[in-house]
């Protein structure tokens, strides 16, 4: 385990905000990638990798016993960037190279990148391939867990309820789902488009053990995920009601700053809001 | 196909023979699985029975299949999977793109029922662009099994060299074909000649062969027979191979159970094209507008003029050219 495998909640609230400025300054340095949909799993990622959740060891990402994390929702997967430079996965001189000719840090996620255990990018395969080593770690008598972030979005794929029936069928409860429920899409909002309606009572109905929180809320969060192992069986599906863009006023809960760039106004708005120092430059 | 129905006992299934292959080594390792999307075979119900451990039924869900693979490759694991071959690829082929193919992950994906197999089923169960759509994913090797040993053989490779293969099998048992395929080593060449002939060559591949085989005795009855070429290993197509196997062939003909679009024909195409050896060449196959009258396989390879009449019929044509 990491050090700071098990913060208590206000260290995690520091470090959830270290995580949005440091995605914020990656993204910005080339105007490349998805600060949105990065910023609303920020707490989610900060428990699972700093909470005291996922089993991990500083400097081994390929530690036979690691918990597997896959974050499916692949347009965001960058966010986990500076998270595995933080554990020494990789050297963090290379996240100033995000998305640039011969760095291994793409906008989409592949596992060339240290700590990356899946291809993300196209939707709706992450929650298949956790099933996969979750399987793998039930045949071998291997303890480690699997958790996938996947977008609300990402839940119109139905490959992802093919792979929910499978798992709650093989009773994989070292399997966890956190659907960041941010309820937007590029084109607006998901109850506007087409319904998702709710996704804890179709997690439920698929067989999983569900709890519905607040994103944000670290204590909450972290309450959920305590649940793991006590499922009777079930794998557990976290349903976290999130806002898209938190942490940037303007960028909260808007649809059109999917993959939008701010001007250098807005941007020193953002750096302001996030507490980074300097209203702007690529420092 | 009469020939696979004269013989007293009928030639064994290449399901089967894959399948008996891989029960016997998983039994000795326990990192092979199997998946089905609800498909079966006899043999599977042995290997189900000796090796219920090391088999998974993925659901109708081939997508599901393909991720949960990707997944348990990653953790190791030799995987097999198994469907009808129409929904094994093209059901799934982002799933296939986006997981198996940009991680380039050993999984076997084993298809059964290629071409017109499912006769009666028609055009949803017809495997008629799964050659175009494998062979154009990153990484993929594509194999096509005309008899039993060489199913074997498919077998034997997978276990002996892992890789993304896509092996393909046809529904109905095929009698056997020489010279034989029988283990991993006989597959290094990608083709074998299976009748002599000179001048104008025919390839093709699976249940195909035995039509070319059938036009070639015709031909040879008029004093000139084809070489007749079982291109088993489409991708990678080994440009040597099949230059040193056309050699002396002035012009081929290409037979297949496939879309014309990106298929057999165009594989040899492309290949013989790249290697600045390009010959006279006509392409039998499925045109793009076909329509399905319902019938036996055999009355569709007529209609799509794919059957051996057609094949011998070709050959007379591209004779007087490469004279």
């Amino acid at each position: 385990m990491s050090a700071e495998s098990s913060l208590p909640i206000n260290d995690l609230k520091e470090r959830a905000a270290w995580l949005r400025r440091r995605v914020f300054e990656m993204v910005m340095q080339h105007r490349e990638g998805h600060v949105p949909s990065s910023f609303s799993m920020a707490e989610i990622l900060t428990l699972l990798y700093y909470g005291g959740v996922a089993r991990l060891r500083r400097g081994a990402p390929d530690w036979p016993d690691r918990d597997r994390i896959l974050v499916s929702k692949g347009h965001a997967a960058h966010a986990l960037y500076p998270i595995l430079a933080d554990l020494d996965y990789f050297d963090s001189a290379e996240l100033e190279r995000f998305t640039q000719p011969g760095s291994f840090l793409g906008m989409y996620a592949d596992n060339r990148v240290p700590g990356i255990e899946g291809i993300s990018g196209s939707l709706g395969h992450g929650l298949g391939m956790g099933a996969g080593f979750a399987l793998s770690a039930r045949m071998e008598g291997r303890d480690f867990r699997t958790f996938v972030v996947l977008g609300d979005g990402e839940c119109y794929e139905g490959s992802v309820w093919e792979s929910a029936m499978f798992a709650a069928h093989h009773g994989l409860d070292n399997l966890v789902a956190i659907v960041d429920r941010n309820a937007l899409c590029i084109l607006g909002r998901t109850e506007d488009l087409v319904r998702l309606g709710s996704l804890a009572d179709k997690w439920r109905s698929f067989g999983w053990a569900v709890e519905e929180v607040d994103g944000h809320d670290l204590a909450a969060l972290r309450a959920a995920m305590d649940r793991i192992g006590s499922t009777d069986g079930l794998p557990l599906a976290i349903v976290a009601n999130t806002v898209k863009g938190k942490g940037v006023s303007f960028m909260e809960g808007r649809a059109e700053w999917h993959n939008r760039m701010p001007s250098p106004e807005q941007e020193a708005q953002a750096r302001q809001e996030l507490g980074l120092a300097g209203a702007s430059g690529h420092d | 196909m009469t020939e696979t129905q004269t013989a007293a006992a009928p030639p064994p299934l290449m399901r089967d023979a894959f399948i008996d292959r891989l029960t016997e080594a998983a039994g000795q390792h326990d990192d092979i699985l199997f998946i089905s999307a609800d498909f079966g075979a006899k043999a599977l119900d042995r290997f189900r029975q000796d090796r219920a451990g090391q088999f998974l039924h993925a659901g109708i869900s081939e997508q599901n299949m393909v991720d949960l693979a990707a997944g348990l490759a990653l953790s190791g694991k030799r995987v097999f999977l198994y469907a009808m071959a129409p929904f094994l690829t093209l059901r799934c082929l982002e799933q296939i793109k986006a997981t198996l193919a940009a991680m380039r992950l050993p999984v076997s994906l084993l298809g059964v029922g290629v071409g017109l197999g499912y006769d009666h089923a028609t055009l949803t169960h017809f495997a008629i662009e799964d050659l175009a759509c494998l062979r154009a994913m990153n990484g993929m090797e594509v194999l096509t099994a005309a008899d039993a040993p060489s199913a074997v053989a498919m077998a034997d490779l997978c276990l002996a060299s892992p890789a993304l293969r896509y092996v393909r099998l046809d529904r109905q048992g095929l009698t056997a074909l020489a010279p034989p395929l029988e283990k991993a080593a006989d597959l290094a060449p990608g083709l074998r000649q299976i009748s002599d002939g000179g001048g104008i060559a025919v390839l093709t591949c699976g249940a195909l062969c035995h039509a070319a085989l059938e036009a070639a005795a015709q031909l040879g009855g008029e004093g000139q027979p084809p070489k007749v070429i079982d291109l088993y290993r489409i991708k990678p197509l080994s440009a040597p191979a099949l230059l040193e196997a056309l050699q002396g062939c002035r012009a081929i003909v290409t037979v297949e159970e496939q879309l014309l679009d990106g298929g057999f024909g165009s594989a040899v195409a492309e290949t013989l094209l790249d290697a600045g050896a390009m010959l006279p060449m006509r392409r039998l196959g499925l045109r793009d507008g076909f329509v399905v009258e319902n019938g036996h396989r055999d009355r569709l390879w007529r209609n799509f003029g794919i059957d051996a009449q057609a094949i011998a019929q070709a050959v007379r044509e591209m004779a007087p050219a490469s004279a």
